[in-house]
């Protein structure tokens, strides 16, 4: 028995190999060009710097311009490690004229090189990177591939955009799970037709490096070039709603943005969102948020004022009566107030809406015992 | 009363004398020493003094000047000869004199990285220098991870993180793999088999990362005494290594007792048991405040005997509390609370399974108590080394149990005590592992014609098949990696087969657990639907064993018998790797064979008595196995001179003795070969005795048992001829009810023929 048949005893199937393949003479990867209309991209040349930087909550280029942000988006040949390639990249800019991208394909691995090259290149040239989860994928991966190719990966350390994180601050309450083509279908209301599963995208690959058959991998570069446009169109939708919270039509949303806003000193915008979350559970966490931006910033009064209104509303539960009677205690030193409004806390903990577990037992220990300290304290004076 | 006066005491007492096979005293020797070498850095030499170090023992400083001229070096120390100051010296000295140095370290546990990083910081601290030595397991936080990767100095690790956590992902450890100066393997005794087999081709990948980022590290490896320390660590790195084991570390006096329990029953010929004994023993040692340790091997006579010591002396006080047990399942902090209590002196009595066996610092203590063989001889000396001042007379008392093992020890202890023929054997190249690590080698990095991994010599074969199986794309010169899979995940370090079975315990419905794991070519024996399986003294019966997805589902239950599973065995020939002529006229072989194995029914069988209460039948489907095996034939005329039957039994009688006597001169654990007989065999078509590996594609036992025949035979010879018993027992040829009444002189005709 050789070697090779052992080999198939031990783990391996029939052979495999479909003819001999021809020799590549190649001295560059392959390249496309695919171009969209400006309408595609509405607002797009207008973003400025300060609206970025809000969103990204990072320093941007003193001199900014948005036809300096590089779109990128790679497809790859597994989930990460160092056998993992990244076989297609797409690039994508404004211009003038509208948007184009550019995709950088390896038709086998020897290219690899010309392809990470035009990478390099194409990151040179731009100030600002933009990405959806390439924090955690695209740019490390990459980083490992011009490592393996003995190649210089200082082109990556450009001030990065990545929109996962920014699109989980304002959608992720709503939507739970934010990718990309969920993020198209209900925030941009684009669906995705015919498009292939990012799963499929390894196995595509493979098949085409056997067969040569470019065809097969039309479905990928359309996909690719595809999340690079909407990469583009969803950061200045993001950004006119940073801009107009008014248009947010969800109250979720509207909330998220009022927090989103406050993470980057933001207050007056911030409180602006919250007043406009409206009714529900969303409005109470957004007038909860919004009294505690007042108490922050030393406007008791404000904050108390909207304590007052909730409680006369019946939102929000018992916070807002534990808050104002912190604000009357200690503020306005009204200790029977604080008493009476302690009492009221405790009766409505009672109630059947609010169960019976460990946390609500918590609570009512802890209300119990300021009620017994105020009580002494009212004695007291 | 202290350990010289006790033994003075024992050696007077007839009563107890009379089971002793053995009392070997090994003398006092003292400490040799040689001034610190000039490659210290000065840096150094205050911490060192701080802790009464002055100067060096010979081994550390031969170590330190083969490490200084850039060799590999495998150091050879007994328990607490200061080993890691073999490796921390110069690793600390390289660091201290260029800060970009980096060294990687490989304990082959958890408990064992923690004991060495504790000991490091201790030195780092007293230095006040910024070397950062970081742990890296699964136990390392994510958000440590990065620290890790780009600042540690010394990274301490295991072979498995190395293997699924570091290699596949070496790019993110730049810093680490262009500056590696020193990787540290300690306990490398303990990479044999499967484990070492897999181990190699680990150490096979990171010296191929290595040169990719252009460092040449240096091996520094720490072995307990084997017979083939050299042998081990040239096969585990595939270099050339410099042996340094004289030890210059003083010792006391040390006394070595073999007992054997009296036999109660001579008939039967049943001994005491070796727990009732053990009890009294370390009972005495607990009652004279000497601090000893007691090994068992099983966790349950762990927690028995652990039981029994703390009653001796419990008392309102808490003494009770001098008294500790320890193995595998206690928590990290319970662990490391009894080791100080050991070093401290508040624990006078440890109970302990192999646990504490490997190099975790719990000082030196004045006895030890071995409750059984603990399977191989290293392990026999680690142990008894637990007992053993530097100063002052220690004593190992040996109590043999019933077993086979136990008794051919008890009865032979030249064997422990002399130097032995034993061995720790590994196969790199292991069909199985190699091709498993061989496309872990293709992910990390692409082959180029012409490239090597490590020794083997099937780079290319190895390249085209993955070519031909599509899992690497050969294009101009290179082969890359082209599949989705994620290599490293699909083989477990520490077994050959990549599918193990899973075995669930489905007793409380609500929740059901993993509780242990067994590879495939032993599962249809042990988990067959209703078999009764054992785990931590507990049974279980097992309800169903789903082959297709490798798992077993078992309950709870408490019932009177175990089960014995009848495997059918059938073997043929693959390869024949080489034959000879032995001078008795028979034949010696080493090959290929194709173990094929079905369970097609199993017995029920009481505890206690022995005797079967049913039967029940199997239905699963075969299990291959590819694998080495050597063999024997008897001569035709040696043959023709016995009975079919007469030869039937002689030939079960010496498969029972190889059984006995291999795993003690393999060094292996008695489940990793198989012996069978063939009266007409089809791989030889003579009356046959076979030894092969019983792990998928062999890890070089085989070839080992073929270097020995002659002697493995002997022994055997032996082993028979010393048995007091008439007719054959358990312990030599196997009872009389299973070879008949003339096996046992039917077995010993034909071993003195054949070694003649």
């Amino acid at each position: 028995m050789n070697l090779r048949d052992k080999l198939r005893a031990v783990g391996g199937t029939g052979p495999n190999r479909p003819g001999d393949r021809p020799e590549q003479e190649t001295r560059d990867c392959r390249h496309f060009a695919v171009y969209r209309p400006p309408e595609e991209f509405p607002g797009a040349l207008e973003l400025t710097r300060d609206t970025l930087s809000l969103m990204s909550e990072k320093e941007m280029p003193e001199v900014f311009d948005p036809r300096r942000i590089l779109y990128m988006d790679t497809e790859t040949t597994g989930l990460g490690g160092s056998g993992t390639v990244a076989f297609l990249v797409g690039l994508g800019w404004l211009t003038d004229n509208g948007f184009e991208v550019h995709q950088f394909l390896m038709r086998d691995y020897p290219e690899e090189p010309y392809l990470l090259k035009h990478v390099a290149a194409g990151l040179d040239r731009f100030d600002v990177l933009c990405t959806f989860n390439g924090t955690t994928f695209d740019v490390p991966l990459l980083e490992s591939r011009f490592l393996m190719n003995r190649m210089d990966r200082s082109c990556l350390d450009l001030p990065h955009l990545d929109l996962l994180h920014m699109c989980r601050r304002l959608w992720k309450l709503r939507l739970g799970r934010c990718n990309l083509g969920r993020l198209e279908e209900v925030i941009l209301g684009k669906p995705r037709t015919d498009d292939i599963p990012g799963s499929e995208v390894p196995q595509r690959y493979f098949t085409y490096l056997k067969t040569k058959q470019i065809s097969l991998l039309d479905d990928i570069l359309k996909h690719n070039a595809q999340d690079i446009a909407s990469l583009c169109v969803l950061l200045n939708h993001m950004a006119d709603l940073y801009l107009h919270p008014e248009k947010i039509r969800f109250s979720e949303d509207v909330y998220s943005m009022g927090r989103a806003l406050e993470r980057v000193n933001r207050t007056e915008h911030a409180r602006r969102c919250y007043r406009l979350a409206g009714r529900g559970r969303m409005g109470d966490l957004a007038s909860s948020a919004l009294a505690v931006s007042y108490r922050r910033s030393g406007q008791r009064e404000e904050a108390a004022q909207i304590w007052r209104e909730m409680i006369r509303e019946g939102r929000g539960g018992i916070d807002p009566y534990v808050e104002l009677a912190k604000y009357e205690e200690h503020v306005r030193r009204d200790v029977p107030e604080a008493l009476r409004l302690t009492e009221q806390a405790i009766i409505r903990l009672s109630e059947p809406g609010f169960g019976r577990d460990d946390a609500v037992q918590e609570l009512k220990n802890e209300l119990q015992y300021r009620w017994q300290r105020l009580k002494r304290k009212l004695k007291e004076q | 009363m202290n350990v010289a006066q006790l033994a003075e005491q024992l050696r007077r007492d007839n009563y107890f004398m009379k089971d002793v096979t053995r009392w070997e005293v090994i003398p006092a020797r003292p400490a040799q020493t040689v001034p610190f070498p000039d490659s210290l850095d000065p840096r150094l030499i205050p911490v060192l003094a701080e802790r009464g170090i002055h100067n060096l023992y010979t081994h550390q400083a031969k170590s330190l000047e083969a490490i200084a001229r850039g060799e590999d070096v495998t150091v050879v120390t007994p328990t607490a000869s200061g080993k890691t100051m073999c490796y921390n010296l110069p690793v600390l000295s390289a660091i201290l004199q260029n800060e970009d140095t980096r060294a990687l370290y490989l304990f082959p546990t958890k408990a064992l990285s923690a004991d060495q990083v504790s000991e490091l910081y201790d030195m780092i601290e007293g230095m006040g220098v910024d070397i950062k030595t970081y742990t890296y397991d699964g136990d390392t936080p994510a958000a440590a991870r990065r620290a890790v990767r780009q600042a540690g100095h010394i990274v301490v690790t295991n072979p498995d993180m190395l293997h699924s956590g570091i290699l596949p992902h070496h790019t993110k450890w730049v810093k680490l793999f262009e500056n590696l100066r020193y990787i540290v393997i300690d306990e490398i005794h303990t990479y044999r088999g499967v484990f070492g087999s897999n181990l190699a081709n680990v150490l096979r990948r990171l010296m191929r990362l290595c040169e990719f980022y252009g460092s040449h590290p240096q091996f520094i490896l720490c072995s307990a005494t084997i017979a083939n320390p050299k042998e081990l660590a040239e096969t585990l790195i595939g270099r050339t290594v410099t042996l340094v084991d004289e030890n210059g570390a003083p010792m006391g006096e040390r006394h070595f007792v073999f007992y054997n329990p009296p036999v109660v029953n001579r008939q039967l010929g049943i001994r005491e048991g070796a727990v009732p004994v053990t009890r009294s023993i370390s009972g005495m040692l607990l009652k004279n405040g000497i601090q000893a340790i007691t090994f068992a091997r099983s966790r349950l006579t762990v927690e028995v005997l652990t039981r029994y010591l703390k009653d001796m002396v419990r008392d309102p006080l808490g003494n009770a509390g001098r008294v500790r047990g320890y193995r595998g399942g206690y928590l990290p902090g319970e662990r490391r609370e009894i080791e100080r209590g050991l070093r401290n002196g508040q624990v006078d009595a440890v109970v302990s399974t192999n646990a504490l066996e490997l190099g975790i610092d719990i000082g030196a203590l004045d006895a030890c108590v071995m409750c059984g063989y603990p399977g191989t001889i290293a392990s026999a000396w680690q142990q008894a080394g637990r007992a053993g001042r530097r100063k002052g007379t220690s004593i190992v008392f040996f109590i043999a149990s019933s077993a086979a093992i136990d008794q051919y020890i008890v009865n032979h202890p030249d064997y422990l005590l002399t130097k032995s023929p034993e061995n720790a054997l590994l196969n790199p190249d292991n069909l199985y592992i190699l091709l498993s690590h061989f496309k872990c080698a293709a992910f990390e990095l692409p082959f180029a014609d012409g490239d090597k991994f490590g020794n083997t010599s099937s780079t290319q074969e190895l390249l085209d098949f993955l070519d031909e199986q599509g899992i690497v794309h050969h294009v101009e010169g290179k082969y890359h990696w082209s599949a989705e899979d994620f290599p490293a995940s699909e083989i477990s370090l520490r077994s050959a087969a990549a599918e193990n079975f899973i075995i669930v315990d489905i007793t409380d419905p609500a929740h059901h657990r993993v509780v242990g794991e067994m590879d495939r070519f032993t599962a249809p024996m042990l988990l067959h639907e209703n078999a009764i399986y054992m785990h931590e003294g507990r049974q279980f019966q097992v309800e169903k064993l789903d082959f297709d997805a490798c798992k077993a589902f078992i309950r709870s239950v408490d019932v009177g018998y175990y089960t014995d599973a009848d495997l059918n065995i059938n073997l043929s020939l693959l390869d024949i790797e080489k034959e000879e002529q032995t001078p008795q006229g028979g034949i010696a072989g080493l090959g290929e064979i194709k173990v094929t194995a079905l369970v097609t029914m199993f017995k029920k069988i009481k505890f206690d008595t022995h005797e079967t209460l049913g039967f029940g039948h199997v239905q699963l489907p075969e299990t291959d196995m590819h694998t080495t095996s050597m063999w024997w034939t008897l001569p035709e005329k040696l043959a023709a001179k016995f009975s079919s039957d007469q030869l039937k039994n002689g030939m079960m009688g010496i498969a029972n003795l190889l059984r006995i006597v291999c795993p003690l001169y393999l060094m292996c654990a008695p489940q990793d070969i198989a012996v069978v007989y063939q009266v007409k065999s089809p791989i030889t078509n003579e009356p046959t005795i076979l030894l092969y590996d019983n792990t998928p594609g062999g890890i070089g036992l085989s070839h080992k048992a073929f270097g020995m025949k002659e002697l493995l035979l002997s022994k055997a010879l032996q082993v028979a001829e010393d048995c007091h018993c008439s007719y054959g027992c358990p312990s030599c040829v196997g009872p009389v009810g299973e070879i008949g009444e003339d096996g046992k002189r039917t077995a010993i005709r034909l071993l003195k023929e054949l070694t003649k």
